[in-house]
């Protein structure tokens, strides 16, 4: 039995805690590095090389006529584009094909490269290709009789 | 008697900022980044000013600048190519290969291979390229 005397006190209950956020704030600095790094940033493009409606069979041949005669590039093993034998630097080489295609719009250009030529001299040729406005361009390779 | 207010305790920093600035940061992060399967050997792609944006799925075969083969990361033998891309291409609906070729890589390895690859029935075959703003130099 409580004693008159005395004068009971009771604290207060505290609030009931709120859900922690410390777990998940874990959570979430473990996936942020996680991301931070597995990610590469890499900004990447692409060219198409092969796409099945290139096929000849299905090309328009009004298209193959009004072409005429293909402008053949060869690609020397030193990566200079070659015209007619005459070795043209990538902006004299657009400055050519903007004037061909004034002439013959369905220009059709033929890239003959050398197995010695590195990737970038192809492509900066069908990059000035591209930028010019080319629209019917292919890449041949000559192959060794077996 | 003179009884004095107890100090007010200052209150806890608050963490909500810190949890969106987190949060912020890891959205970012997922959707700017990519988890490609990168090369066991170093690939700098050529860079030109006309590429498209890349589509996501299908194969990336990356090429090294000797030479030397790598899909989706993992090295393989010349020898062995030819079967695992058949393999591939006839398991999965993925029909699109990227080919991801050192700068330097001599055509004589990049050609072949896309004859190669189309041979084993790919519908597209793309190659890797680094944009470019400004013009090339020759």
């Amino acid at each position: 039995m409580q004693d008159p005397s005395t004068l009971a006190l009771t604290r207060p209950k505290p609030p009931k805690a709120l859900i922690s956020l410390v777990p998940m704030i874990d959570v979430l600095l473990i996936l942020l590095v996680f991301f931070m790094v597995t990610s590469t940033y890499l900004n990447l493009d692409m060219i198409p090389a092969v796409q099945r409606a290139d096929d000849p069979a299905i090309a328009d041949p009004q298209l193959t006529e009004t072409a005429g005669a293909p402008m053949m590039i060869r690609i020397g093993s030193d990566g200079i584009p070659t015209v007619r034998g005459e070795g043209l630097a990538v902006p004299e080489l657009e400055t050519l094909f903007l004037s061909r295609l004034q002439d013959t719009p369905a220009l059709r250009v033929l890239i003959l490269p050398s197995g010695a030529a590195d990737m970038q001299s192809l492509v900066s040729v069908m990059d000035a290709a591209t930028r010019s406005g080319v629209t019917n361009l292919r890449v041949v390779r000559l192959e060794v009789a077996e | 008697m003179k009884l004095s207010r107890p100090a007010k305790r200052q209150p806890p920093e608050t963490i909500v900022a810190l949890i969106d600035v987190v949060f912020f940061m890891l959205v970012f992060f997922m959707l700017i980044g990519r988890m490609d399967a990168t090369a066991p050997f170093d690939v700098s792609p050529p860079t030109a000013q006309t590429g498209a944006d890349m589509p996501s799925g299908g194969t990336t075969i990356s090429l090294s600048a000797l030479g030397e083969l790598a899909i989706d990361g993992a090295p393989v033998a010349d020898d062995a190519l030819n079967e695992v891309m058949a393999n591939r291409l006839r398991d999965t609906s993925e029909t699109l290969v990227r080919i991801n070729a050192h700068r330097e890589t001599e055509l004589r390895h990049v050609l072949p291979l896309i004859s190669r690859i189309e041979a084993l029935g790919a519908e597209e075959v793309v190659l890797v390229v680094t944009p470019e703003t400004t013009p090339p130099v020759q």
